[in-house]
């Protein structure tokens, strides 16, 4: 069937986009593509894809550089979109071709049940199908969707003077989300209606022949031939909407210009560097006396080991000097000397009298009541006394704790 | 004090005057001298032949520059020690030493004498002494500045007790608890704020092992330089080498999403992405410190310096944003929870609208365009077969 067209030198075809069209959706093709590359590559900073694109953009500072750069183009043919369909409906008067009806809904019921076999043609469609409406209104509402919460995210300082601080990750949690949907969307729905089914060349020549009306738009071929798709309006009346239409477009242009330059350039988020860390500290700051590996030369020298004379039997009460100070030596001192750990030091009888930095550990008479005891008595702490040792305290503190 | 000191001067003269008197008698009179039995000398002097003058209290050098060094050795503390446990004698450190009078030290200074002595520990420590060589402490001394740390100066070869459990390998309880006195000999302002932060008061006070000491953070030997823009961009991973662990953070009731939720965020994910771009290029993005603190680390609810309370979160948020002024602000922050409808209700509600929202359509996508594609390839075929 595809062969007979080349029996004619050349098929008879339709303009269905001008040259203008065709330029916004090369522009809309390269925004929207860089976008999702950039875009996405941020949603999964995990991935090694995303790592590869950001590394090709040239890190992510560049890469949201680039993606700032594409969604201003995204909305600049936005913006022209919007003055040339309204030079359209206003200006020429054209017919709202896009506008969804519930013939769609219809055409798409029609349409699904002829491929299970349940119709018994396919629908007959217009200018546009049910299928291109269904995605033109998808990327209306996601360019939306997207620019609202972009302006979110590319703006936090205005937005939250506005509104709470929680619409900036829910912006960014809607912007991510509506980037995936549209990118499968494209992948899915445009991919297949317009380039697996049948490759439709008409956004890159800017026609169809005859035959492909035939097949996708019958509607639209029986309007152009019947002189209805296009109905020309006579020259004054023309120039008389122009003469309203452009002073009006104009100021619109103008507002949604501005309105993209401020959303671009604002805001000033953050500061550029952030001061070192060490700056906020003295990184050397030694400790006097130094130590040195040898015993400093103004130490004492050590006293005699243990002081023998009188040495008590340790058959009468426990004293600090023969009986406790010892224990705490061996299990004590590794935190509670010098480290004095929790302000606690146990090393002399003053400085263990004088207890912690919650007050003192040792109450005199008062085994139960002093905190040391208490502690101890719980089990499990670092330096764990044995049942016996612990005996001995707890019989030491009873006894008035006596330092000898 | 100086009544003291002046001691000390007293004592140094004299023990210089029974030094000169010493050597101009030579050895053997000495030991007659001193009327104590000087253990023979045979092969490599003993340690005991050392410590018979090194255990005196007050024996002193005094450089030229006035510096005094003491030469004597506690010897309790040195029969405690790890090296004496093992067997390892003096002579071998001190290898210019084989009798005595010894050899004139060629050091000028006490500086000088750590310096002459640290790389013979190389001799059994080669593998701690190596990683030395690739830390910031290395750089600095070879920059010139002669008091950067060497192993000495944090392991008193006289005193250093055992380290490491000799069958595990792992730290012992007492000489990790001592790990930040050791480092505070040097950095002791530091030490002065981890003392008093969520993790250093635990260690301090409480004796929590659970908790990092600054080796965690910075490494033993081969400390690197943690001002460098390497060192920053990594510290959420080192962060969340504890705080994702799970059974680590369950005794405290700790959430393990906060590496997760941090990547998830515009920050996190910012410096994710640069960290495997250019890992050593700085980055404006925070990371855990900017908003948690370093060294000064505390609970996030504490009532003077805890982010969890807004005003005094806004001040972190002000560090990098100086123009926001809405309490507001703080809340685009999601405090590393996950959305859920009680934390960030809003954004678990869109969320949630796109988790069904996205399969629908897609799917609903999906299934017309099967069904298209099923119905168009019969038809080629029926179309062929005429």
């Amino acid at each position: 069937m595809a062969r007979k067209s080349t029996e004619t030198a050349r098929p008879r075809s339709v303009l269905r986009f001008t040259l203008a069209q065709r330029i916004a959706h090369l522009l809309l093709v390269l925004s929207f593509t860089v976008l999702g590359i950039t875009g996405l590559a941020q949603k999964f900073p995990l991935n090694g894809f995303s790592v590869f694109f950001i590394r090709l953009a040239g890190g992510i500072d560049n890469a949201r550089a680039i993606h700032h750069f594409a969604a201003t183009v995204l909305m600049l043919v936005a913006i022209y979109h919007l003055l040339d369909v309204g030079y359209k409906i206003f200006v020429l008067h054209a017919r709202m071709t896009m506008l969804p009806s519930f013939q769609d809904v219809k055409d798409a019921w029609t349409a699904f049940r002829y491929n299970l076999g349940l119709a018994e043609s396919r629908p007959q469609m217009g200018r546009y199908t049910f299928e291109e409406k269904a995605e033109y209104w998808a990327l209306v509402w996601g360019t939306v969707i997207m620019a609202i919460t972009g302006f979110m995210m590319w703006n936090p300082l205005a937005t939250t003077r506005l509104v709470p601080g929680e619409f900036i990750p829910a912006a960014k949690a809607a912007h991510g989300g509506e980037a995936v949907l549209a990118v499968l969307a494209i992948i899915v729905w445009h991919m297949y209606g317009v380039h697996l089914r049948h490759f439709n060349r008409s956004m890159w020549t800017g026609r169809l022949t005859e035959e492909e009306m035939l097949h996708e738009h019958p509607l639209e071929l029986a309007d152009v031939k019947s002189g209805l798709a296009r109905r020309p309006v006579p020259a004054t009346t023309l120039r008389q909407r122009q003469m309203t239409y452009y002073p009006v477009a104009a100021v619109l242009a103008a507002a949604m210009l501005f309105a993209v330059y401020s959303f671009i350039s604002g805001e000033q988020t953050a500061i550029t560097t952030i001061p070192p860390q060490a700056a906020r500290v003295t990184v050397f700051a030694p400790q006097t006396p130094t130590s040195l590996p040898t015993i400093p030369p103004t130490l004492t020298p050590q006293p005699p080991a243990a002081a023998p004379e009188g040495t008590q039997s340790s058959g009468s009460s426990p004293t600090w000097e023969t009986d406790i100070a010892p224990i705490f030596a061996a299990k004590c001192l590794a935190c509670h000397g010098a480290l004095a750990s929790g302000g606690l030091n146990l090393s002399t009888f003053a400085a263990a009298m004088q207890g912690g930095k919650d007050g003192p550990v040792i109450v005199p008479n008062d085994a139960a009541g002093s905190m040391l005891f208490v502690v101890q008595s719980a089990g499990g702490h670092l330096g764990q006394l044995s049942p016996q040792e612990l005996a001995l305290v707890e019989q030491w503190i009873n006894a008035g704790a006596p330092e000898r | 004090m100086t009544k003291r000191l002046s001691g000390r001067h007293r004592l140094a003269l004299f023990f210089a005057a029974v030094g000169i008197l010493l050597v101009a008698a030579g050895f053997a009179s000495r030991a007659a001298a001193s009327g104590e039995p000087v253990p023979a000398l045979q092969g490599k002097p003993t340690d005991d032949y050392c410590l018979s003058c090194h255990s005196q209290a007050g024996m002193t050098k005094t450089f030229r520059n006035g510096e005094t060094l003491g030469l004597t050795i506690d010897k309790a503390l040195f029969q405690e020690s790890v090296h004496e446990q093992n067997g390892i004698a003096c002579v071998d450190c001190h290898t210019g030493i084989t009798e005595y009078p010894h050899p004139e030290l060629g050091a000028l200074n006490t500086r000088q004498v750590s310096m002459e002595f640290y790389p013979s520990c190389r001799t059994c420590h080669a593998e701690q002494y190596e990683a030395t060589l690739d830390s910031v402490h290395q750089k600095e001394l070879a920059g010139g500045n002669a008091r950067a740390a060497v192993c000495t100066d944090c392991h008193n070869p006289h005193t250093q007790t055992r380290m490491t459990d000799p069958d595990t390998g792992d730290l012992l309880i007492t000489a990790r608890l001592h790990i930040p006195q050791t480092c505070a000999r040097c950095h002791s302002a530091i030490y002065d704020t981890y003392k008093e932060s969520v993790h250093g008061k635990a260690l301090t006070e409480l004796g929590n092992l659970d908790v990092p000491t600054c080796i965690d953070c910075h490494g033993v030997h081969n400390i690197q330089d943690p001002t460098s823009a390497e060192f920053r961009n990594n510290t959420p991973l080192l962060c969340a080498q504890c705080h994702a662990n799970d059974t680590l953070m369950r005794a405290y009731g700790l959430s393990t999403d906060i590496l997760d939720t941090y990547v998830s965020d515009f920050h996190g994910t910012t410096v994710t992405l640069f960290e495997q771009t250019s890992p050593d290029q700085p980055t404006n993005k925070p990371v855990c410190t900017d908003c948690h603190g370093v060294h000064e680390i505390r609970r996030v609810d504490d009532p003077q310096a805890g982010i969890a309370i807004k005003q005094n979160l806004l001040q972190k948020c002000q560090r990098c944003h100086p123009d926001v002024t809405a309490e507001s602000f703080t809340d685009a922050w999601m405090s590393h929870y996950v959305a859920s409808p009680q934390h960030n209700p809003l954004v678990y509600y869109v969320n949630l609208f796109y988790r069904i929202f996205i399969p629908s359509v897609i799917g609903g996508m999906l299934i017309f365009v099967l069904s298209d594609f099923i119905r168009r390839t019969l038809e080629a075929r029926k179309g062929s077969r005429k």
